[in-house]
């Protein structure tokens, strides 16, 4: 057992360090040239790196002031991408990969539905094989960042005859496609918009584009949703980036608020389980280099750091009173490194409500360690055995939507 | 970086894990009355130092196996596992108190006695109100000292052979030796709680005390921080074993139709200690592995140790008891052997929000 990080003197550090050094403001085409956009990928589009380097590349490239790929093209990076070297055909990473690993092509994730996302299996999107093409209609609904990607990951319905999670299908589809319209949704937050509602009118997609045969769709999107709630169980406030406890705690000292009898216990609580959170996602790191398999750290993980993270910017906000009331002007310092919108408390704290709620919600989350760790009974689904065209039950339409009405 | 435990310390664990399963047995527990001395406090104690486990943290100069924190850790964790009514926990505390503050010589003769299983230890710490070292004072009587006072809550004081008493002298804090047999020194048993440990009362009336040489400012600190760990081994291995118990109940116990694990109710709550399970565990595994490395990071990691892992096992044994229903609750099941060395665990070292100020502080002096 070691828990030391990587130290400034480490050789693959001083290197990485040395080329940024040497090249002040590249490209993510280069970037993606070395393999340190996804750096834990096998070659030819990463390195295979250990948990060490994958943590020094984070560092080096946060110290010279460039955004985490990660993080700029998380849906290709971090969720769905990797699903390509698995399931998708070579030609399929020819065309996608390269261009999302130089983050010149930003993916979307089109799963939710007006008909519920957390039972996603229940969506009503179709797809029609003709000739070599097929053709989409249908809706999704919350897709982040749908409106300036070029790439959507869809899930839809393929075959109606067979049980709700059979009959589905995944493609990769060039939002540019005529048929695709992107329309904003306003977030609770108010500001800039985060996700949006996809309409789909007779799209037409190339059947090559399928990732996966016919009826694989909800094991790919099942793995897809894994994955993405590893990268989540980092100890940010905001799905784990944004602030942290160590942050806020520095903030408290250097404001002296952390004298405040109110905050200090819960401040220590929230400065542990922040340590805690970090540790588990190391281990995470540390059991996949030694080939043991992957914990249940990427489920538990994102169950402890949601709620932390809303914990974590309410007590930020606590601390200030009515002074933290007036948008975007904290008065609790925070480090200019989380690249716009989380610089402040304010706006990790207004977009909390969001952390339990997207990527699966605490309750389904709670379900899934319950059930596939824990091995308890899962719930019922008395729908889940019906072929899907069978199951005939009354719409329940969205309360926005009906509102709308 | 390396955070998972090797196969060494696996093995280890599992060789622990093995024997107690075998030796420990709790049942005699589960009448009402009964107190450790029921459960084989004395004869597990033979079975355990025939293991070489009192030597376990004693330096091989000294005779003993010289083991890290580590490994130490994945002891302690089997026996809070298993609950071993033992006089396991008096005998490390007295061991690091000796290590840390005797002489080369008090090391040698006191520490050999240890490792070779022909001495048990206890420590002696506080007031009635939980205060180090306030309820007992020293004077000096020519090259002795003699000690007055009482001391409260010492964990294995009846077992002991010898006890390492905290005391005032001159106004500061020092540790002395005192011999269990010795004029002047009572021991009477508290009815404590958790009736997995023997838990008493030493009174000392003039009582012959050996200054153990090296007594300073840091001695307690040092001593502090290590049994954090032990108990924070102890919670955590705990909080695992009362989850998985009630994970079990939950999958067979029935109620309309379905298991009781079925309903959310109960799942969700077992989900969320799970995640509090993990945490407690990587707590631990890391305040050992500071403790082994001598790393800076020590004293934080082993004061979020044992306030986390105290309120995980804390809330983990009150689920336990809730899922179990009114069963739960009788004195003929194990649950509340659980729930009390939770409860007593979290209070014997004072109380998590105390760890956590300490946590705090640690900050604040770091950012000055
Ligand atoms: C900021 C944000 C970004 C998002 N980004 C994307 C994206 O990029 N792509 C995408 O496809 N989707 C995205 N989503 C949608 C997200 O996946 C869904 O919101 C989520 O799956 C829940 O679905 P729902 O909103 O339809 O709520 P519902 O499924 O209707 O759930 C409503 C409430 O009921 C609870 N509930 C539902 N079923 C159960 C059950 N079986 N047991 C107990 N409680 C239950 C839920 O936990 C929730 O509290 C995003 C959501 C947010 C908030």
């Amino acid at each position: 057992m070691d828990f030391n990080l990587p130290g400034e003197d480490d050789p693959r550090r001083r290197e990485i360090r040395a080329w940024l050094e040497a090249n002040p403001s590249p490209t993510y085409r280069q970037l993606a040239e070395r393999g340190w956009t996804a750096p834990n990928w096998p070659a030819p589009w990463g390195l295979s790196a250990g948990p060490e380097l994958v943590v020094m590349l984070d560092e080096e490239l946060e110290r010279a002031g460039i955004r985490h790929p990660h993080q700029l093209n998380a849906i290709a990076l971090n969720q769905c991408g990797q699903s390509l070297l698995t399931w998708g055909t070579e030609e399929q990473r020819q065309r996608f990969l390269p261009p999302a690993l130089a983050c010149e092509e930003r993916w979307c994730m089109l799963f939710s539905e007006p008909s519920g996302g957390s039972d996603l299996g229940n969506l009503r999107t179709t797809a029609r094989r003709v000739g070599d093409d097929y053709v989409i209609n249908g809706q999704k609904i919350w897709n982040s960042h749908a409106d300036i990607s070029q790439i959507g990951v869809i899930i839809v319905r393929t075959d109606s005859a067979v049980p709700k999670h059979k009959g589905l299908s995944v493609f990769i589809l060039d939002m540019k496609t005529p048929g695709v319209t992107v329309r904003p949704i306003v977030d609770m937050s108010g500001e800039v918009n985060e996700y949006n509602e996809v309409f789909l009118e007779d799209v037409r997609v190339p059947a090559a584009h399928r990732l996966g045969q016919e009826g694989d769709g909800w094991r790919i999107v099942v793995e897809q949703l894994q994955t993405e709630r590893q990268g989540m169980t980092m100890p940010g406030a905001v799905w784990g980036s944004g602030p942290t406890a160590r942050e806020l705690l520095d903030g408290l000292i250097r404001t002296g608020r952390i004298k405040n009898p109110l905050i200090r216990d819960d401040a220590a609580k929230l400065f542990i389980e922040g340590e805690l959170l970090r540790l588990l996602t190391y281990r995470h790191l540390s059991n996949k280099i030694n080939g043991k398999p992957a914990g249940v750290e990427g489920n538990l993980g994102k169950m402890i750091a949601s709620p932390h993270g809303q914990r974590l910017s309410d007590l930020a906000k606590r601390s200030q009173g009515a002074a933290g009331m007036v948008k975007n002007r904290d008065v609790l310092p925070l480090p200019d490194k989380h690249y716009g919108l989380f610089d402040n408390w304010d706006y990790a704290y207004w977009f909390s409500p969001a952390a339990t709620l997207g990527v699966g919600t605490q309750e389904i989350l709670k379900n899934t360690v319950a059930e596939r760790i824990l091995g308890l009974p899962r719930d019922l689904d008395p729908t889940a055995a019906t072929p899907f065209n069978q199951i005939n039950r009354p719409q329940v339409a969205p309360a926005r939507l009906a509102a709308e009405r | 970086m390396n955070f998972t435990l090797s196969d060494d310390h696996l093995e280890l664990r599992d060789a622990a894990q093995t024997f107690l399963d075998k030796e420990v047995d709790l049942r005699p527990l589960l009448v009402p009355g009964a107190t450790a001395t029921d459960a084989g406090y004395d004869t597990l104690w033979r079975k355990i130092a025939e293991l070489g486990w009192p030597s376990l943290i004693v330096p091989e100069t000294y005779g003993g196996l010289g083991m890290s924190y580590i490994d130490l850790a994945m002891v302690v964790g089997e026996m809070g596992r298993t609950l071993a009514p033992c006089p396991f926990f008096g005998t490390l505390a007295g061991t690091w108190a000796i290590l840390r503050a005797g002489s080369e010589d008090q090391r040698a003769r006191l520490l050999g006695r240890v490792a070779g299983g022909e001495a048990k230890l206890a420590l002696a710490l506080t007031s009635m109100d939980g205060a180090i070292g306030e309820s007992v004072a020293a004077t000096a009587d020519g090259s002795n000292h003699r000690l007055t006072g009482t001391a409260w809550y010492v964990v294995d004081a009846a077992a002991a052979d010898q006890i390492v008493v905290a005391a005032r002298l001159d106004g500061r804090l020092k540790f002395f030796v005192v011999e269990a047999k010795a004029a002047g020194v009572a021991i009477a048993l508290l009815d404590w709680r958790d009736i997995t440990r023997q838990v008493g009362t030493v009174t000392l009336t003039g009582a012959l005390g050996e200054l153990l040489t090296g007594s300073d400012d840091q001695t307690w600190p040092w001593v502090r921080d290590r049994l954090y760990l032990t108990l924070a081994a102890e919670s955590a291995a705990g909080t695992r074993v009362v989850l998985d118990d009630a994970v079990t109940y939950a999958k067979e116990r029935m109620a309309f139709g379905r298991p009781l694990g079925a309903f959310q109710a109960i799942k969700h709550q077992l989900a969320e200690l799970a995640g509090q399970a993990e945490c407690a565990t990587a707590a631990v595994h890391y305040a050992a592995w500071a403790l082994t490395e001598d790393d800076a990071r020590a004293p934080l990691a082993a004061a979020m140790a044992q306030s986390y892992a105290s309120d995980a096992y804390r809330d983990a044994t009150y689920r336990n008891v809730q899922v179990f229903g009114a069963i739960g609750f009788t004195w003929e099941m194990k649950n509340h052997l659980y729930y009390k060395r939770a409860r007593c665990n979290a209070e014997l070292l004072g109380p998590p929000a105390q760890q956590r100020e300490e946590v705090i502080q640690l900050l604040e002096r770091q950012a000055a």
